[in-house]
């Protein structure tokens, strides 16, 4: 536990240094192939990991914007899961490599221990667009769960740095609450919210949020394989927001 | 108004859940070992509503992997090493785990009393 406060006591002080020069990425903060990130690390733990997403926009003037990555995730230890991956968008007319990204998650609590869960994000990312810098996201992330309901809340601020575009450091949150009715068919809901500049909060119909339905499930492959996925629904719950995103994630554990 | 309420909502469902984890958490220790590919005890018995930690030990050459859908764990026990974690509260009713990489032999149940 000592090690996890040092780390817990280090990123944080990381990020703080790091929020002043922090800049934005692009008109949606969450991309169509966002996720919600949970805090528990499984050590070992080996995954191929797909994400898709599609976003309708608010304004039928826009092409619809889609995205999707792969990467690949390990569980170092029992505190921390790296992962690399690569995105790509398009719009209908155009597609383009999006950027690299190398995301790190570190479990601050023992699995169960106390009646929530912590866990720190530490995700950074090269876009291809070199005008926009490095982009950060980090955060704090919340498990709680009770009988055969799991909820998570996490705390995330995300922005552009060393760059010439978008200025601004953006707070906001991501949710999720899911039944575990089995293995192979869960069944929940998401939400993703972005609620302004840490410094200047937007006001409600500013805000970027989207919400709805979710699924979830796991089905073995095999004595050391696993197939998971979730996928949602959401929709826009601002002007701000797209007016629909469909997203979903497949991962190949080994 | 609507993004209000979801908000909310969802805020809310999370607090609950920590509230009643609060009023019902406490602590006790279990001891489980790995042998040739077996839990040992492979049944245990613990109070309803009532936080356990589990310490398994895994006497084997080779890592196993403590997995249970009904208790929501997965976690890597290396050759000869110990890993601990806690489970519940739980409402009484029987609870499988198993093994992941030796499901036929690696067999176990938390009956909760």
């Amino acid at each position: 536990m000592m090690m996890r406060n040092n780390l817990m006591q280090g990123l944080c002080c990381l990020a703080l240094l790091s929020a002043s020069a922090l800049v934005h990425a692009g008109e949606y903060l969450s991309g169509p192939a966002d996720y919600i990130y949970t805090p528990r690390v499984e050590e070992g733990e080996r995954e191929i990991d797909t994400k898709f997403g599609t976003q309708t926009p608010r304004s039928g003037e826009d092409n619809r914007l889609s995205g999707a990555s792969i990467g690949f995730g390990y569980g170092v230890n029992s505190w921390w899961f790296t992962e690399i991956y690569g995105k790509v968008t398009w719009d209908g007319t155009n597609s383009q490599f999006d950027a690299v990204e190398w995301e790190n998650k570190f479990q601050l609590t023992e699995t169960g221990k106390y009646p929530v869960d912590i866990g720190f994000l530490l995700e950074l990312e090269r876009p291809q667009n070199r005008n926009e810098g490095y982009e950060a996201k980090y955060g704090f992330l919340f498990q709680s769960e009770w009988k055969k309901w799991v909820a998570n809340l996490n705390v995330l601020m995300q922005g552009h740095y060393t760059g010439t575009e978008n200025q601004g450091t953006y707070f906001g949150y991501q949710g999720q609450v899911k039944y575990r009715l089995q293995p192979e068919l869960e069944l929940g809901a998401q939400i993703y919210s972005w609620l302004g500049q840490v410094n200047n909060w937007n006001t409600n119909e500013q805000q970027q949020s989207s919400a709805g339905p979710a699924i979830f499930g796991k089905t073995k492959l095999g004595r050391k394989e696993a197939l998971k996925y979730n996928v949602a629904y959401l929709w826009g719950t601002t002007t701000a927001s797209p007016k629909n995103t469909i997203r979903m994630q497949v991962e190949y554990e080994f | 108004m609507k993004n209000n309420y979801l908000k909310h909502t969802l805020i809310s469902i999370f607090l609950l859940l920590n509230l009643t984890n609060i009023s019902i958490a406490a602590s006790n220790d279990i001891q489980i070992s790995i042998k040739n590919g077996r839990f040992s005890p492979s049944e245990i018995d613990i109070p309803a509503d009532t936080k356990v930690k589990l310490t398994v030990e895994n006497l084997d050459d080779t890592p196993e992997e403590f997995e249970s859908y009904d208790l929501n764990r997965e976690v890597l026990i290396k050759a000869k090493s110990k890993a601990s974690f806690y489970i519940g509260p739980l409402s009484p009713g029987v609870y499988k785990f198993e093994g992941e990489f030796s499901p036929e032999t690696a067999q176990g149940v938390v009956r909760v009393k």
